[in-house]
């Protein structure tokens, strides 16, 4: 309200942030994972004098360029344009509180790319010492940028004590950050190992070579699969009650949840019947099919990661429909859309009749014809609702949603919608503006389904 | 319907440091991003244009930046995240609005930018001595040349909406659904964008000039002397031609488009020092580059960078001020309080230096050992 909300039908502005996000998660664990796997192995192959294997890595680390510094920067960036146009509030406050953060992160983004590219285009040129070091450079700079940013993204779940007193690093160091440093730490390795296979088992035609980058990645994939169990157990146990709540409730993060489950422990067995056991099993279609299921974990996680926050953005601080819990009590008695910017601009010029003393007389709401109440309900859908909710068809559809409901039914649910359910923001306006949504969903709602008994 | 309303409350939080701060980031970022940038926006068209029609000289020119852009771009790309942040800081009260009216092209940019950059690799992967390349990697380059000019348009779209608040109540009006915008907008009618983009452009010449100086004088000495030669010459043309651009746009800008007010501001006592030599200063790296004409050394070669890097932050700074002139109408972006997060702050500085002394590290573990030498030092991506 604070902003004008951008109206992306069928699919609501925040489920690109959601697309953009998962698109981006499933390779800047790469970036994090590879960098190490690069660091690490380079160190073998030069101990070992392996100069096979030191070529497969060179061409590894152009394959891992040509993702992590192109796409994964790109959708890295994509995020921020993203949340600044779906979630403009949050990202305001985001931003105002950890800037500095971003700042830091910055710095090691900067040594990322720098040692990666002198890692690459001087391969061959550099003291073998200077090479490793330079690998190395990027590898804990690269795992410091994901510190980083999931000391911010964790906040987001649970800032702990952060609303008392606003301070930065209790923010920063909140409940959720080391279980998902943790988990994220071994999700880059897991995932890595998966992206090695698939390059490995597609570039390298030497079986013994295959052989020597299965059983090499299959430790890392392990404590990688470790890790990510115990940050994921520890993510749990430190969610706020409503994410637990939510876990339990929502049918689609049921599903979700299960699929995670199901898919991690099929990991698990091809881990270790393929890489482990049986390293030669990993040809082009068992790369790919460990890559795909490891990729539709990752996403799942990544869309529950997301999901569990309802009914906020930023837990206890901003709601996902961009209002702030503390102006609730204000804008339920002076009215939503006299205190929202854009719609308090929008009535004004649309109908200035109803605005006297340069206020919006809630009454003459009502007195307007139905077409035009009808037409100010959805003004309010628009920015009260349409941040998880398509219209009649799409994302969420409220339309099919109060399908069949009576208009008392609706009423009540405009009014109170965080007690029909605890996972969406409570009602921030006046009983008349109440009043114009209902009207507004009714007008959208299809009757109920015929043929039923 | 004023424009002010449309303005939201400043943030509970305030600025977690003093405006000069956060703008001095903001201004410094930009320069720094503004070279690499300079490079991709003008340099890519400019080295299509040589491959396709140019002398062997030419070619090799073409092939040597288009060889280097992949770097240029990634350096670029993480320079412009410094300006993006701190805009986000401070500017936030316009910048997220201007951006969600033209919400599609804003977030377009993200897509073209991928096509853009991966076609820069595939034109550069395809780069060799001698070898001729595929119709697929040369409509490659085109392609991307093109994405990025419209790039550049995209963006001179949203930061010039940022600033004319007076276009936004029409154009939210004329592109929402019940009040919400559908983020179709695009800020056409605004009269400073076409001089904004395109004397950008021309500025970005002027960049690819001295950069091409620079390349022959620093990075490619071990190409012939006849090279080097032509790459002077080429580079005083070039620079030529972007100066007298940049001139007729900046002047279209100043004198066709600007608000009076803001334009007695600049050519007043004290703008009016900043102003002269935001538009004498091109003139320096000019003259560095005509004394290089028929041979570029490495130590004016230097030079010529180091001015042509002036050059960009006095235009960074001269923007900086319209910028906030401009807004001053709507908006006092210094006014907001201060909610100073001093030790996060010494914490991002004392990395930021930690940050170019490894920098600084990593570039001397490599100096003595060879100089950027493309041909050679792509060989790996070349074989792909």
């Amino acid at each position: 309200m604070h902003y004008p909300s951008w109206y992306v039908p069928l699919l609501t502005s925040p489920m690109l942030i959601a697309v953009i996000a998962i698109l981006h998660v499933l390779v800047s664990h790469y970036a994090v994972g590879g960098g190490l796997f690069l660091a690490v192995e380079t160190r073998y192959a030069y101990r070992t004098n392996n100069r096979e294997y030191l070529a497969y890595l060179h061409d590894h680390a152009w394959f891992f360029i040509l993702i992590t510094v192109v796409y994964g920067a790109i959708t890295g960036v994509g995020i921020w344009w993203t949340i600044g146009l779906a979630s403009p509030l949050a990202t305001e406050m985001l931003i105002h509180t950890f800037v500095f953060g971003w700042a830091m992160e910055y710095v090691f983004f900067v040594l990322e790319i720098v040692s990666a590219f002198i890692f690459f285009y001087y391969w061959g040129k550099l003291e073998p010492k200077t090479h490793q070091a330079i690998a190395w450079i990027y590898a804990f700079s690269a795992w410091m940028s994901l510190v980083l940013i999931t000391g911010i993204t964790a906040f987001m779940l649970n800032p702990g004590a952060w609303s008392e007193n606003r301070n930065f690093w209790v923010g920063f160091f909140n409940p959720q950050f080391v279980p998902q440093v943790i988990a994220r730490t071994g999700g880059a390795l897991l995932l890595t190992s998966l992206y090695v296979y698939l390059h490995a088992s597609l570039r390298v035609k030497g079986q013994a070579l295959r052989d020597l980058i299965a059983s090499r990645s299959t430790l890392p994939a392990l404590i990688g699969a470790a890790a990510v169990t115990i940050g994921g157990i520890g993510w749990y146990v430190f969610l706020p009650e409503s994410a637990k709540a939510a876990l339990t409730v929502a049918s689609s993060l049921n599903i979700f949840m299960t699929l995670i489950f199901a898919l991690t422990i099929a990991v698990f067995v091809m881990l270790y019947l393929g890489p482990y056991r049986n390293p030669h099993w990993v040809s082009p279609g068992f790369a790919l099919l460990l890559f795909g299921t490891g990729l539709m974990v990752f996403s799942a996680g990544e869309f529950v990661r997301e999901a569990v926050r309802k009914p906020y953005i930023i837990y206890n601080v901003v709601y996902s429909n961009q209002i702030l819990p503390e102006e609730v009590a204000t804008l339920r008695q002076k009215g939503y859309l006299e205190g929202g910017t854009w719609t308090s601009a929008w009535v004004r010029t649309r109908y200035p009749n109803v605005v006297q003393s340069q206020q919006i007389n809630e009454a003459q709401l009502l007195a307007l014809p139905e077409p035009d109440q009808r037409e100010l309900g959805k003004v309010l859908f628009q920015y009260h609702c349409s941040s998880c909710h398509a219209t009649r068809e799409g994302y969420s559809p409220v339309g099919q949603l109060v399908r069949g409901w009576t208009p008392e039914m609706i009423k009540a649910l405009v009014e109170n919608p965080e007690k029909f359910h605890f996972f969406m923001p409570p009602w921030a306006g006046t009983p008349e503006e109440a009043e114009l949504l209902a009207k507004y969903l009714i007008s959208i709602a299809p009757p109920r389904p015929g043929g039923m008994k | 319907m004023n424009p002010t309303e449309l303005i939201g409350p400043p943030s509970p939080l305030g600025y977690p440091a003093p405006y000069w701060f956060l703008v001095t980031f903001k201004v410094l970022g930009f320069t720094l991003h503004m070279g690499p940038m300079h490079v991709w926006f003008a340099g890519i068209l400019i080295a299509m244009i040589a491959a396709r029609w140019g002398s062997p000289e030419a070619h090799r020119w073409s092939a040597r930046l288009m060889r280097q852009m992949p770097v240029i771009i990634a350096l670029g790309v993480n320079f412009g995240i410094v300006p993006l942040l701190f805009t986000q800081v401070a500017y936030y009260r316009v910048f997220y609005p201007a951006t969600i009216l033209m919400a599609w092209p804003w977030f377009s940019i993200i897509i073209l930018l991928t096509f853009a950059y991966y076609g820069v690799y595939i034109y550069a992967s395809g780069v060799k001595e001698g070898a001729a390349l595929t119709p697929f990697k040369r409509a490659a380059g085109w392609v991307s040349a093109i994405l990025f000019i419209a790039i550049g348009f995209l963006f001179s779209n949203g930061f010039s909406l940022m600033t004319n608040l007076s276009a936004w109540p029409t154009l939210w009006q004329s592109t929402s659904v019940a009040g919400a915008p559908l983020g179709t907008a695009l800020n056409t009618s605004d009269p400073t964008l076409l001089p904004r983009w395109l004397m950008m452009f021309g500025l970005a010449l002027t960049t690819v000039a001295a950069y091409t100086v620079f390349d022959a004088g620093v990075l490619a000495r071990r190409q012939s002397a006849e090279y080097r030669a032509w790459a002077g010459n080429f580079a005083l043309q070039l620079y030529t031609v972007g100066l007298i651009w940049f001139a007729l746009m900046g002047a279209w800008y100043t004198f066709g488009t600007w608000p009076t007010e803001v334009r007695a501001r600049l050519f007043a006592s004290p703008w009016i020092i900043l102003t002269a030599l935001t538009a004498l200063a091109p003139g320096v790296p000019w003259l560095l580059i005509l004394f290089q004409r028929r041979q570029v050394t490495q130590t004016l070669a230097i030079l010529t960078g180091l001015a042509q890097f002036g050059v960009l932050a006095l235009n960074a700074i001269s923007r900086q001020v319209v910028q906030n002139l401009e807004l001053s109408k709507f908006l006092d972006v210094t006014a907001e309080p201060v909610n100073l997060q001093l030790s996060p702050l010494v914490v991002f500085l004392i990395l930021f230096i930690a940050g170019l002394g490894v920098v600084a590290w990593m570039i001397m573990s490599i100096k003595p050992k060879t100089t950027m030498n493309s041909p050679k030092s792509h060989s790996g991506a070349s074989r792909r």
